[in-house]
């Protein structure tokens, strides 16, 4: 589904999540981070694009914090979903930056590195139990020392198709490809059967494509990318062909997340990712593509697949921090995890909480069906997306795809170059 | 809308009713009271239809979008123009999400105080600019040629550290203060006055009139039509604004309209129909005000009509 | 902008000397303290390696010399001067035309006026959506191509063919905008000049070219110059046309899009983008005083 999608994509980066324990240590020395002391005063919490439609769960929240804590009173924001990157950079260079902030992890790491979230290993390292391990880790950063954002909700779900487009070309609809060599042969043999009519997908691959394909992302220090090895250029070379034969969509070069849901919607691409949020959207939205909907697994070369996170910061320079701290906490703990998940489809980072029997028993339908699985899937999903691969390089690594796609350069040469220049965005991000 | 047609028609076409003629059909005259001929005209209403089905289009498209219902398919292909059951509900859910009104209400405080200032700020400097003889006037004109160039893009971050500065983040006045006189319009204000006969304030200052009587009097009044456009284009700027109210303001209570708008567009899920009905909701009161100004784009001829 | 007719000037003279000042004064305040001092700060930064967290040290011309070198800023240079090249001409004379076109009473002209400018007050977003739908593979355009049986045509899947539909688009949103600056330029034509031309029985393009053409000259290079400008600082348009990412391979970068690219976000390089920013500001300079050049010679 589009929106999803966009919103987490701007969002997401997390930790490569196995090699952070390597980490070197260095790590800015961002204020104090003690945050031991009474839970007192007034704070303020905020949200990314959540107002409008969880209002009264967050009035809720707020109000039982404050009952539990008489002494604090937390102010709530909350900010659009368009330009929040920008938003925040105003604040963290004007220095009025929220005590309690909603971030993703592209987002936390130049923050921590600037000395502006708190540390809490230091500060509230006896909550890490309650987090799933791969939750609590996204939010580390390569380089340096602590993790820098309680763990929020997660997301992943699967990959959808086009029922009737599948039959249109001839193949089996209830026999949806389930491994990377399958989806290239169904691309292809889609396109074929259709005279290059009918694309399988509407974007080019991305880092977290590569990360599911089985290239190494990055070195273990994370000093220094490596999506340019031998599988990664396998990778680029398998979308070539897809491209050359119309299994890609024509405008997939300049696709973004919410186009490539609109393609799919309209019916112009047989294959697109994405959450079990999608389903009451394309009931919504697209009622007579809904009936044919197939639903299968994500597919993965590493047998993990790929989530979101999102994460609640403390600003380390809150003159509040006691409060900050409990209030981040409160947010983030199990059982208030469990109830925002069960508001909208997404998926708690507490440990234990996928297996509470709402994630685990099926009643039949698609709904409940997506939210088991991905649920699943999600104890040992990896959020591919390195937690220092920033906005630019992202940039850097599409255009690079794009000019090997078009033939400009050959797979090796463009990722190289992606390689390098991703590395010198790294050295002066600093 | 109607209403502004009817007295701009009306007050148009009055000296051609006042003719002798006492013809019976309606007469279609042009603005010099002559009678227009029926193949031009013809001609002319195939090109505005041409033109209209150009401009407004797209935006019929986005009204028929905002009033479909919750069963019809809005991704058809191809798009299916006419909703199948028009409905006004998404506009009610508009307001059920957002306090919509209240985001109005300080996109039009923002809106109407960016005209006002505007208004008096661009015309007072456009007017020095372009009438009064000083030392550094050459260098003031600059200023603003200068401000007109600055690519925006660079400077926001810089911007918002100075209005922290003053204490004014967070408030609606730090929104309006960057482009409440913006150079744009005081060139445009300058170029008006330029094109002024020198003759029409001659012969005031003749009679003795200072320099603020002339200004308020006399150049002021035959400079209507410019000063209507300076008014629609600070009253859009201000409304239509998103990035630098959204980093001025945190405190939601105060968002203008085009942010608040900007929460349909859910964390979760797309609603194109929600979309479709806050973008009608943003432009409906723009094409509103222009529709009552327009008419004073062409009052210049008979206001300016002093010249001697 | 339009060249000062400075002879009658000369003769409105005695006036309180500090009068002036007071007049300009509350534009200027607001421009110097909100516009051109924030730009100060883009122009110090030019020269350091700031980043957006990170104050940065002096760098000298680094940065700029990094540009020379840069793929991507010479792309950017040259889509933003075709931009320039594409959009200026379109946008001097349409708009004039439909000036020309609503200037008559006729019945319903109000509506029609209204109507055009409507483009205009709509927030780009929404515009940029509208005309991607609009020009997808799948989308109205193609569909009516195709039932004149013309094959669908990539306009946004080509690197030219997304910078002319951007162009497009930039054009069809100025219409009504620049439509009402002739609008009010019009009005000052004195109808006796048009009277005039009729009585001595000069066609539709005659009077177009010896009476409105004339009268309008200084709005023209008004237009120009203003149309110029924004122009070469296109973003919006070719960013919602091409994606974020500019196109096809980022074919379709114009310089503010990558100001904005490299120099926005918490990982912005806040120097190397307030060079770009600089050469921006430059090269509007220049095309400033191209225009008014062009028109004083034409003038002369």
């Amino acid at each position: 589904m589009p929106i999803p999608r966009r919103t987490f994509a701007v969002a997401a980066v997390a930790a490569l999540v196995l090699p952070l324990s390597a980490c070197g240590s260095s790590g800015g020395d961002g204020g104090s981070t003690d945050a031991s002391g009474k839970v007192e005063g007034e704070i303020t919490f905020q949200t990314w694009n959540l107002r409008a439609n969880f209002k009264p769960y967050f009035e809720d929240l707020i109000a039982a914090f404050e009952e539990k804590y008489p002494d604090t009173h937390v102010k709530w924001v909350d900010q659009p979903g368009e330009g929040y990157a920008d938003k925040i950079s105003a604040d963290a260079a004007g220095g009025t930056l929220p005590d309690v902030v909603n971030v993703s992890p592209d987002l936390v790491a130049p923050l921590a590195k600037a000395g502006l979230a708190l540390d809490l290993d230091k500060a509230a390292g006896q909550y890490e139990k309650e987090y799933l391990e791969g939750a609590w880790a996204s939010h580390q950063v390569p380089g340096m020392e602590g993790t820098y954002a309680f763990p929020w909700y997660l997301n992943t779900g699967p990959l959808f198709y086009n029922k009737s487009l599948f039959e249109k070309a001839g193949l089996d609809a209830d026999k949806p490809p389930t491994t990377y060599d399958e989806l290239f042969d169904t691309a292809l043999r889609l396109a074929e059967k259709t005279d290059g009519e009918v694309a399988t997908l509407a974007n080019v691959p991305t880092i977290e494509d590569f990360g599911r394909y089985g290239v190494p992302l990055m070195n273990k220090e994370g000093t220094a990318f490596s999506f340019n090895d031998a599988k990664g250029v396998e990778l680029l070379t398998r979308y070539k062909e897809l491209y050359e034969a119309g299994a890609l969509d024509s405008q997939a070069l300049t696709a973004t997340p919410e186009s490539s849901g609109k393609k799919f919607l309209t019916g112009a691409v047989a294959m697109n990712p994405g959450s079990a949020l999608d389903l009451a959207n394309f009931k919504k939205q697209a009622p007579s593509l809904y009936k044919n909907i197939g639903i299968t697994d994500q597919i993965t070369s590493t047998g993990h697949v790929n989530m979101y996170v999102m994460g609640v910061m403390v600003n380390a320079q809150s003159e509040r921090k006691p409060a900050a701290v409990a209030f981040a906490h409160f947010v983030t703990n199990s059982a208030h995890q469990m109830s925002f998940a069960k508001q909208v489809a997404i998926f708690p980072s507490t440990a234990g909480s996928l297996d509470d029997p709402y994630f685990t028993r099926e009643d039949g339908t698609d709904e409940t069906r997506v939210r088991v699985a991905a649920a699943k899937s999600l104890k040992t999903a990896v959020n591919y997306t390195p937690v220092l691969f920033s906005e630019q390089m992202k940039t850097e690594l599409r255009n690079a795809v794009a000019k090997a796609l078009q033939g400009k350069e050959s797979p090796k040469e463009a990722l190289d170059n992606a390689v390098k220049a991703c590395d010198r965005l790294l050295t002066q991000q600093g | 809308m109607s209403v502004a047609e009817k007295t701009g028609t009306a007050e148009k076409t009055g000296p051609a009713e006042k003719a002798p003629a006492p013809a019976r059909e309606p007469r279609i005259t042009d603005e010099h009271g002559r009678r227009v001929r029926v193949w031009e005209l013809a001609l002319r209403y195939l090109l505005l239809l041409a033109v209209l089905v150009l401009t407004v289009g797209p935006f019929l498209w986005q009204l028929s979008t905002s009033l479909k219902g919750p069963t019809e398919d809005i991704f058809s292909s191809p798009p299916k123009f006419l909703p199948a059951d028009p409905t006004l509900h998404n506009y009610e859910r508009v307001s059920e999400t957002i306090p919509v009104w209240d985001y109005a209400l300080n996109s039009l405080k923002v809106a109407t105080a960016n005209v006002v200032t505007n208004c008096v700020g661009s015309a007072l400097a456009g007017y020095a600019l372009a009438r009064l003889r000083y030392r550094g006037r050459r260098a003031a004109t600059l200023v603003f040629i200068l401000a007109m160039l600055v690519p925006v893009e660079g400077i926001i971050i810089a911007q918002f550290t100075t209005m922290r500065e003053l204490g004014l983040n967070n408030t609606l006045v730090g929104v309006l203060l960057p482009g409440c006189v913006s150079a744009l319009n005081v060139l445009l204000m300058r170029n008006a006055f330029l094109n002024l006969p020198h003759e029409i304030e001659e012969a005031a200052y003749v009679d003795g009139a200072n320099v603020w009587q002339r200004f308020w009097r006399i150049a002021l009044p035959s400079v209507k039509g410019t000063l209507a456009v300076v008014a629609i284009f600070a009253f859009m700027g201000a409304w239509d604004d998103f990035l630098w109210p959204l980093i001025v303001l945190s405190d939601p209570s105060r968002f203008t309209l085009t942010i608040g708008l900007n929460y349909l567009h859910g964390t979760f899920a797309n609603d194109e129909r929600l979309v479709a009905a806050g973008t009608i909701i943003a432009v409906a009161p723009l094409i509103v005000l222009f529709a009552c100004l327009q008419r004073y784009f062409f009052r210049g001829v008979g206001e300016g009509a002093v010249k001697g | 902008m339009a060249s000062p007719t400075a002879s009658g000037t000369r003769r409105v003279r005695r006036q309180l000397p500090t009068s002036p000042w007071l007049f300009a004064a509350p534009g200027l305040l607001i421009t110097g303290a909100f516009i051109l001092y924030p730009f100060v700060s883009t122009l110090v930064n030019a020269f350091t390696d700031r980043r957006t967290l990170v104050p940065g040290e002096f760098v000298g011309l680094a940065n700029f010399r990094e540009l020379l070198h840069d793929d991507m800023f010479w792309t950017g240079l040259r889509n933003s001067t075709l931009y320039v090249l594409g959009v200026v001409p379109a946008l001097v004379l349409l708009p004039l035309l439909l000036a020309l076109l609503v200037q008559k009473n006729i019945p319903g002209i109000t509506f029609f006026r209204s109507a055009f400018y409507t483009p205009v007050v709509a927030s780009i977003v929404v515009v940029g959506l509208i005309w991607v739908w609009l020009l997808d593979e799948r989308g109205l355009v193609n569909s009516l191509l195709e039932t004149v049986g013309a094959s669908p045509v990539g306009f946004l899947s080509d690197q030219w063919l997304i910078l002319l539909s951007a162009m497009a688009v930039t054009v069809w949103k100025g219409l009504g905008y620049y439509m009402i600056i002739y609008l009010a330029a019009l009005a000052n034509v004195p109808r006796e000049l048009h009277e005039a031309a009729a009585v001595d029985g000069a066609g539709a393009l005659r009077r177009f070219l010896t009476v409105t053409v004339p009268a309008v000259r200084s709005t023209m290079v008004l237009v120009a110059a203003l149309s110029s400008v924004a122009a070469f600082k296109v973003f919006s348009e070719v960013y919602l046309m091409a994606g974020p990412s500019g196109g096809p391979a980022g074919e379709d970068t114009t310089l503010v899009m990558l100001v904005q690219r490299t120099g926005t976000g918490l990982t912005g390089r806040v120097g190397y983008a307030s060079a770009i920013s600089v050469v921006v500001f430059v090269v509007t300079v220049a095309l400033m005083l191209l225009v008014l050049r062009a028109d004083r010679k034409e003038e002369s």
